[in-house]
């Protein structure tokens, strides 16, 4: 039971990071290889506003959220836009510069030091016993949480909201998207500040768990297979591409050799790209664009 | 917090600057300012930083100021190499420290042989090359020692367990500490123990809990780990949140000493070879001011390592005379001997064939639920090395 538990909170945070791939790339075809970076960031917001709202986390929850969403659109309008008409190679460099400024920002302002975001907020994280003798910490489980409602929240807005439709559209064909009068500048915004708020989400909900440090931008590169294996433009792909490759990586730590585990989501990578190149849930046509 | 991190990084930054005339003592250092384990690197070098500007606001070395050149390698092998070349062949360093990962030691010693420049260490675990006979050129100023230091927690977890020892090993995936749990696991049974379980994990991992779940399938009633401390304590934590309620004892890192305190764990151990400040002697007080002054980026009580190799340095310098060059630096680490004043349990003496010390001492630590404070659970201990 406990190897199911670490299984589902591991394709937790892979799916939760994941989304985040794919929502700039569904819309916009823009690889970010700065979401790892923007989820650290995030992290580090929540402390920032930890001792800014200290006793009252929520407070400083929300508050953090609604940074990161800024941040998001921030990234949009002051460097993705100059991208719009350049080639995707030159938008995704972008995003690796951006990667490295943010890794050395945080380290100016934060330091290398670990820091406890829980220990800051007074929040502690006991941990909870389930049936069959399994135990998951408190965060562990609303990561779990956190995942299934932004799933669900993104495939309701996604389907029936006005904008999620906009967003689709854009994605489907920007220049039939533009000449029906849509905002492709505010469809774009909106998906990197969606992506940045999602990423942050898992970047918080970790740091709360474990705490934090600028290393955490290697797992968010750690999730990327996860899109890549379900399709990097499908969510329901990223949700099965996060459960694959968590199941992998667990299940091999647990009866072969703890050592593959930073192997495996590239190894499952590899292998879905020989079979299926363009991922379990994504689509050839999108493939081919890249 | 932040606006006096910035300052502190502003002035490290503005320690990196490249050499001009041969003015000064010009020491490189390549070190993991950032990375998985610039956590435990970076207080260290902002410590012998600090340290160093002292001894230059108080007129120098010989009439001469110590200037650092400070290159950032993430831990990386690769960064690490290209930051030796360069603080040797462009800077004209008389001393390179490697301040980093056990990973990035190879690629600096090799550019530091082929230039004959002394290497020291400063912030990271003592390769073996410093143990006799030691190498020419490599010197260790730090606590933690190979062997030694399991030999030290082994010896600790015999004297301390009531009952059968069932050791769980934890490592980071990094050459030096995957080599110490395994030395550690061949001893384990000569002492009476029974070896169940090691885990190594690859630096960061999102989750400890795979890992530690194996641990505790294991059921091993001691852990022992000696690794960066983010492995150390993310593991601990894992098992904890598991339930598990055996007994763990970890290296002590700078970091250990508000740790113990932040995780109240009356059965988490640290064993280290440095003093806590806690202890609250003259020197700590000296050096806790010292940081608190220079606005740094890190709490007083995790600047022990670096304010060691501060002194070695300064001493060896001293000892090195003007002009310094390479070779003199050398035969002057040679015979270094230093009061660390109570910041470590022994003096950091060196010979022609010990390049790490004559004996190392070794002390534990814990947290005690009912006096609500760090305490020691064992004091020093003496270690011949040989």
């Amino acid at each position: 039971m406990q190897l199911v538990v670490n299984i589902m909170v591991l394709a937790a945070i892979y799916a939760l990071i994941a989304c985040g791939y794919v929502l700039v790339y569904r819309v916009s075809r823009v690889l970010n290889l700065a979401h790892g970076e923007l989820m650290m960031l995030g992290a580090y917001l929540l402390l920032a506003t930890a001792s800014l709202f200290a006793g009252n986390p929520l407070t400083a929850l929300a508050a953090a959220l609604g940074l990161s969403l800024v941040v998001g659109i921030l990234v949009y309008v002051l460097l993705m836009r100059k991208m719009t008409g350049e080639m995707v190679l030159a938008a995704v460099l972008a995003t690796v510069a951006l990667g490295v400024l943010l890794r050395g920002a945080v380290i100016l302002v934060w330091s290398a030091q670990q820091q406890y975001p829980a220990q800051a907020l007074g929040l502690a994280n006991p941990p909870l016993e389930l049936p069959g003798g399994a135990r998951i910490s408190t965060c562990a489980a609303l990561l779990i949480v956190a995942t299934a409602v932004v799933y669900a929240a993104l495939f309701v807005f996604l389907r029936f909201g006005r904008w999620g439709v906009r967003m689709r559209a854009a994605g489907q064909s920007p220049l039939l998207a533009a000449q029906r009068g849509i905002n492709l500048h505010a469809v774009y915004a909106l998906a990197w500040s969606l992506s940045t708020l999602t990423g942050s989400v898992a970047g918080m909900l970790i740091a709360l768990d474990s705490g934090l440090t600028g290393t955490m931008v290697v797992i968010g590169l750690k999730a990327f297979p996860a899109a890549l294996v379900g399709g990097l433009d499908s969510l329901l792909g990223a949700l099965a591409g996060a459960l694959i490759v968590a199941s992998a990586e667990v299940l091999l730590i647990h009866y072969v050799d703890p050592l593959l585990s930073d192997v495996v989501p590239f190894l499952v990578l590899i292998a879905m790209l020989i079979v299926r190149p363009w991922g379990l849930f994504g689509t050839r046509e999108e493939l081919d664009r890249v | 917090m932040p606006t006096r991190a910035v300052i502190a990084a502003l002035a490290m930054g503005a320690a990196v600057v490249p050499a001009v005339a041969q003015d000064a003592y010009v020491i490189g250092v390549t070190g993991a300012l950032t990375g998985p384990v610039a956590s435990t690197q970076a207080p260290a070098m902002e410590a012998m930083r600090i340290y160093v500007e002292r001894v230059n606001a108080a007129g120098g070395i010989n009439g001469k100021p110590v200037r650092i050149i400070l290159q950032d390698d993430a831990a990386e092998p690769s960064k690490a190499a290209a930051n030796a070349k360069k603080l040797i062949t462009q800077d004209n360093v008389v001393l390179l420290i490697n301040a980093s990962l056990s990973s990035t030691y190879a690629p600096t010693v090799a550019e530091a042989k082929r230039a004959g420049v002394p290497m020291l260490f400063a912030s990271g675990v003592c390769p073996k090359e410093v143990y006799p006979p030691a190498d020419p050129l490599q010197f260790c100023t730090t606590a933690y020692a190979s062997n030694y230091d399991s030999r030290a927690a082994l010896g600790f977890i015999k004297e301390t367990a009531t009952e059968p020892v069932r050791i769980g090993f934890a490592a980071m995936a990094i050459p030096l500490s995957r080599g110490e749990m395994d030395f550690a696991e061949t001893q384990a049974p000569a002492l009476g123990m029974t070896a169940v379980d090691k885990e190594v994990i690859p630096p960061p991992t999102p989750d400890y809990t795979p890992f530690a779940t194996k641990l505790k399938d294991a059921n091993a009633n001691w852990v022992f780990s000696w690794a960066p401390w983010v492995t150390q304590v993310r593991t601990l934590e894992a098992l904890r949140r598991l339930g598990w309620a055996g007994s763990y004892l970890a290296w002590s890192h700078l970091e250990a000493e508000g740790e113990l305190a932040r995780l109240k764990d009356a059965r988490f151990y640290v064993l280290g070879a440095n003093s806590l400040f806690q202890e609250d002697l003259p020197i700590h007080r000296e050096v806790a001011e010292a940081a608190k002054k220079a606005n740094a980026a890190y709490p007083g009580n995790q600047m022990a390592e670096g304010w060691i190799a501060g002194m070695v340095i300064e001493a060896a310098l001293k000892s090195a005379g003007w002009p310094a060059d390479a070779a003199k630096v050398r035969s002057a680490l040679e015979t270094v001997n230093v009061d660390t004043k109570g910041l470590r349990g022994g003096r950091i003496e060196w010979t022609k064939d010990n390049h790490f010390r004559t004996r190392q001492y070794y002390r534990v630590y814990r947290w005690d639920l009912g006096k609500s404070a760090i305490v020691v659970a064992k004091d020093w201990a003496p270690y011949d090395v040989k």
